[in-house]
């Protein structure tokens, strides 16, 4: 009992540990937030160029629809078969290998790795719910006049986005937790805060015990705001 | 209005369509009839491009929409497409099913569609519904639903495929009555339907089709009393 006591005195008061937590939350959800915007608008750009590229009839596909078609591929298979860390280690160490080793330039190499990690998770499960809406759909926004871009707009990517709420609110909560991963680059997030006063204190329990509580209350968190975002979406639903 | 020329359509292996002429003029009301898989939803589709032809050409007031480079959406907004499921857009209410494509089409400001919206729901009497969501309501509200939002880009033409084929039988009146309606007001319509007493009453010309060739085609009057084509009696003696 002692000890603990002991344990939360070093690992919060003394020094003003207590810090390395609150920045470190702040720059977990910092990275976090602006990955997820980079990861979205990434995933459902790639998201809408394949399933038009998939949905054109084979002899009405424009060069220009291959091509990105095929670097959309690429970067699918490139990102979803390379491990996470891997992809921040070659980001930080041989992209960003002549910058200095600033807070600024990690979080932006951060951000970086993880939109771009997380755009291509998004840009499957967003494909999935485009391809999950009926194609009667569609048809019914052509045939007014509408053109493509606008049918996907108006009509197909709202009720795609409805349908992968769940699935892409599981990829969130994946990417908060992931962000740790950016300890290797040396990155003060939540756990390099507790990896730093461990090393200080000699303290292993409380510190890991804490920011293991932390992240558990920051997915709860977001799984409330989720699930008041899929009520929301659901109006359209009820009968 | 509606030239066809020599218009063919094969998915794959399957001939669906082969080499049909037809010409479709203003105010007529062209029923299609014919036995399943005999092509007639497939040459309906065609005529707004919503299946691509693999031969012939389509020519539409004077612009031909088979050209390779045509501005189809622009083409598109001329011809109203009625669906055997609707097809209500589910993410909206009935009052923006109406207004989106207008709208978004600069064809009116808000308000003017608002405004459009709500006359052609008084016209169907279903003004009640103008907040409701496509999901709460039945089989015959949603097509009549499906049909004004058509009406509100004021189209020249109106394309109707089997819209009542996917209703509960107590529910096709109310569709059928309001078709019987845009065809008195002089809307040219192109129809394919089962409804035998529809093509007989409504249309000014009756098309048997089957296996992708237009069979027969005659007023209503002729077509039904007096069939000349063999596969055409078989059909009839089958759904009188």
């Amino acid at each position: 009992m002692e000890s603990i006591k002991s344990g939360f005195y070093q690992t919060f008061i003394l020094d003003n540990n207590y810090q390395y937590f609150i920045r470190g939350i702040g720059i977990t959800l910092l990275v976090t937030v602006f990955a997820l915007v980079l990861g979205l608008a990434l995933g459902v750009l790639v998201a809408i160029i394949r399933s038009a590229h998939d949905q054109q009839p084979k002899n009405k596909r424009g060069i220009i629809l291959r091509v990105l078609n095929l670097l959309c591929k690429v970067y699918l298979t490139v990102i979803r078969g390379t491990p996470m860390m891997v992809q921040l280690l070659i980001m930080w160490f041989v992209v960003w290998a002549s910058s200095r080793a600033t807070d600024g330039n990690m979080v932006r190499c951060a951000v970086l790795s993880f939109g771009i990690n997380s755009g291509a998770y998004v840009a499957e499960i967003v494909r999935s719910g485009i391809m999950s809406i009926d194609k009667g759909q569609m048809e019914a926004g052509r045939s007014l006049g509408l053109s493509y871009v606008k049918t996907m707009r108006f009509i197909i990517i709202p009720q795609a986005f409805k349908n992968v709420l769940p699935a892409l609110g599981n990829e969130l909560i994946t990417l908060l937790k992931e962000t740790s991963i950016v300890t290797v680059i040396g990155l003060k997030d939540l756990t390099k805060g507790a990896m730093i006063i461990a090393a200080n204190t000699y303290q292993a329990l409380v510190p890991y015990v804490a920011i293991a509580a932390i992240y558990l209350a920051m997915v709860m968190l977001l799984t409330w705001l989720l699930g008041i975002m899929e009520r929301r979406l659901r109006k359209s639903d009820i009968r | 209005m509606i030239y066809v020329k020599d218009l063919s359509k094969t998915f794959g292996d399957n001939q669906v369509i082969s080499h049909i002429d037809a010409h479709i003029r203003p105010g007529e009301k062209v029923v299609i009839v014919g036995p399943s898989g005999s092509g007639k939803s497939t040459f309906l589709r065609c005529l707004n491009l919503l299946e691509l032809p693999t031969s012939g050409s389509i020519t539409f007031d004077g612009q031909e929409i088979t050209a390779p480079h045509g501005d189809i959406n622009h083409i598109r907004q001329h011809m109203g497409m009625v669906f055997q499921h609707f097809n209500l857009f589910a993410n909206l209410t009935v009052k923006k099913n109406i207004m989106l494509a207008p709208v978004q089409l600069k064809l009116m400001t808000k308000e003017q569609a608002a405004e459009e919206a709500m006359r052609l729901l008084r016209l169907v009497n279903l003004e009640d519904k103008a907040d409701s969501y496509p999901v709460q309501l039945s089989g015959g509200q949603k097509q009549r639903i499906a049909i004004v939002r058509s009406l509100a880009m004021k189209p020249k033409v109106m394309l109707f495929d089997e819209p009542t084929s996917a209703l509960d039988p107590e529910m096709v009146g109310e569709v059928l009555e309001l078709m019987k309606r845009l065809a008195d007001d002089g809307m040219t319509m192109v129809v394919v339907t089962h409804e035998m007493g529809f093509a007989r009453e409504v249309a000014t010309r009756v098309l048997f089709m089957d296996e992708g060739v237009i069979k027969e085609e005659n007023t209503p009057g002729e077509f039904f009393s007096n069939p000349k084509d063999v596969r055409l009696r078989e059909f009839l003696s089958k759904v009188l």
